[in-house]
């Protein structure tokens, strides 16, 4: 494990970045990086969440996640641009064409961030430090955005190190430097120490890393059960996770929401909404040649509040009524009465559908619905979207088919190393 | 040069090699002849790929054209 050489390499700012190079590109001049701008949500549809931000609105107050609207209130100054995911996804594809040209073992961490196994690779010959400088100036000379890389034998290492100082450096944090690069460090910035996390270790004085690696593991382990254990493994810089080159599925869930017109307050509007939620997830599941086995349905009151709940199938499944069936259930659960603005529904835990298990207590019925979808399907797709829609819909105001916006999760995002 | 990214209707030469050579195109209802390209170079960025064309027009004026290999599209960049 020690004579290994990891890279970890992230994008700096990525979403503006990747958006400033797209500009320059199609030759608008607009400074993204150095101006008050946020990427965010559609502007006209008035919702939408800030999902990345400039550094002078970082400064400003201006944090991933809040509503634009609160972000305004923060920062007055703030120019808010719509995503435009397909540069993203290119520009991440692009970017890791490049460095699999370096070594075949690159495994994706998230949209904008990468592992690299770099042992025994002749760009490290001479020097670690000279082959990440070449690599980092190779990215920006090509691609026009910089990126952080950090240096160490292990994939938690490397990657705590491209996080000390940003943008466009190289770190190295190698098991030697952990006691006086690492430890001094406040504890919210280790992996896997989030806001939940910091608040039980301050309560009990644990404040930096050096702290929570000294800590009494026991203590730990009452506390935060087997997480407690890790985080600790962490802060001792001890990570013996392996380097997994990911093949396979290409989404890790699929999912569709919409925020309703009006606020439903009626069970069986609800039921529809969630069928015709239903109806489009699961058709894109089945285009996909996906099944799935857990169910999520999330509701959002009209007062902002959030409900949700998801619950894990015996069987894999793509038939719609099945996963309707289990929706409304989940749905009957979660929801105590009171109007709700917005729906979702969304199927995880994915596998193959030809890798499909077959089921021991399935009906007739089950069958016939399973033949059934795709044909239904099939006759969406030649003779338009509403060529067939179910009967409940009729005069009813309501969509057959909701949603349909895109909200799956980007296939190699994980928080796990 | 003032920068455009307009996109334009082209007429180019794809020789046996794969070399892209841009020949004429249509700009404000004018068709404009390629005359002579002083640089081609391809640009990556973001990811995305481009050749990027500078021409000169009648010996004097410098102007850009683009190739955007994804989308197989031509914009008229700067004139």
């Amino acid at each position: 494990m020690s004579d290994k050489i990891i890279f970890h390499i992230d994008v700096n700012s990525a979403f503006l970045s990747w958006h400033q190079a797209y500009y320059r590109q199609i030759g608008r001049d607009e400074n993204l990086l150095e101006d008050y701008y946020a990427i965010g949500g559609n502007e006209k549809k008035r919702h939408g969440i800030v999902l990345a931000k400039s550094i002078p609105a970082k400064k400003m107050g201006v944090k991933t996640g809040q509503s634009l609207m609160e972000a305004r209130q923060i920062c007055p100054k703030l120019k808010v641009i719509p995503p435009r995911y397909d540069v993203y996804v290119k520009a991440s594809k692009k970017l890791r064409e490049l460095l699999m040209s370096y070594t075949p073992l690159v495994e994706v961490f998230s949209i904008d961030e990468c592992f690299m196994d770099m042992s025994g690779t002749s760009i490290i010959q001479k020097s670690v430090e000279k082959g990440a400088f070449f690599l980092k100036e190779k990215v920006k000379k090509e691609f026009g955005y910089t990126v952080n890389i950090g240096i160490s034998n292990c994939k938690l290492l490397a990657k705590q190190a491209s996080e000390f100082e940003k943008p466009d450096k190289v770190h190295t944090l190698f098991p030697e430097e952990v006691p006086h690069k690492l430890w001094p460090l406040p504890v919210e910035e280790l992996f896997m120490v989030g806001n939940k996390t910091k608040i039980k270790l301050q309560r009990i004085g644990i404040e930096t890393i050096e702290q929570l690696a000294s800590c009494e593991t026991s203590l730990l382990e009452t506390l935060m059960k087997s997480h407690g254990r890790l985080i600790q493994q962490y802060a001792k810089g001890i990570d013996d996770s392996i380097f997994v080159k990911k093949e396979g599925l290409p989404f890790k869930g699929i999912g569709n929401g919409s925020t309703i017109a009006f606020d439903v307050i009626d069970q069986e509007t609800a039921r529809h909404i969630l069928l015709s939620l239903v109806e489009t997830a699961s058709a894109r599941l089945r285009e996909a040649n996906l099944v799935c086995n857990v169910v999520s349905v999330g509701i959002k009151s009209s007062e902002f509040l959030n409900f949700g709940k998801q619950r894990k199938l015996s069987f894999f499944t793509d038939v719609t009524q099945t996963l309707y069936q289990e929706a409304i259930q989940l749905f009957s659960e979660i929801w105590d009465g009171k109007p709700i603005r917005h729906f979702s529904v969304r199927f995880s835990n994915l596998e193959w559908s030809y890798r499909k298990q077959i089921h021991w207590f399935n009906s007739q019925i089950d069958y016939k619905m399973e033949a059934l979808d795709p044909v239904i399907d099939r006759i969406r797709d030649k003779y338009g979207t509403y060529s067939v829609m179910r009967g409940c819909y009729v005069h009813s105001g309501l969509e057959p088919l909701l949603g349909g916006y895109p909200d799956d999760d980007y296939p190699d995002m994980s928080s796990l190393l | 040069m003032k920068l455009l990214n307009h996109p334009i209707e082209m007429i180019a030469v794809f020789d046996i090699d794969g070399k892209i050579t841009p020949a004429k195109f249509r700009y404000e209802d004018k068709v404009v002849r390629v005359e002579k390209i002083i640089k081609r170079q391809k640009e990556k960025l973001a990811g995305n790929e481009r050749w990027v064309f500078t021409c000169m027009h009648q010996q004097n004026y410098l102007y850009e054209l683009k190739y955007e290999i994804d989308t197989q599209k031509w914009f008229l960049f700067k004139k």
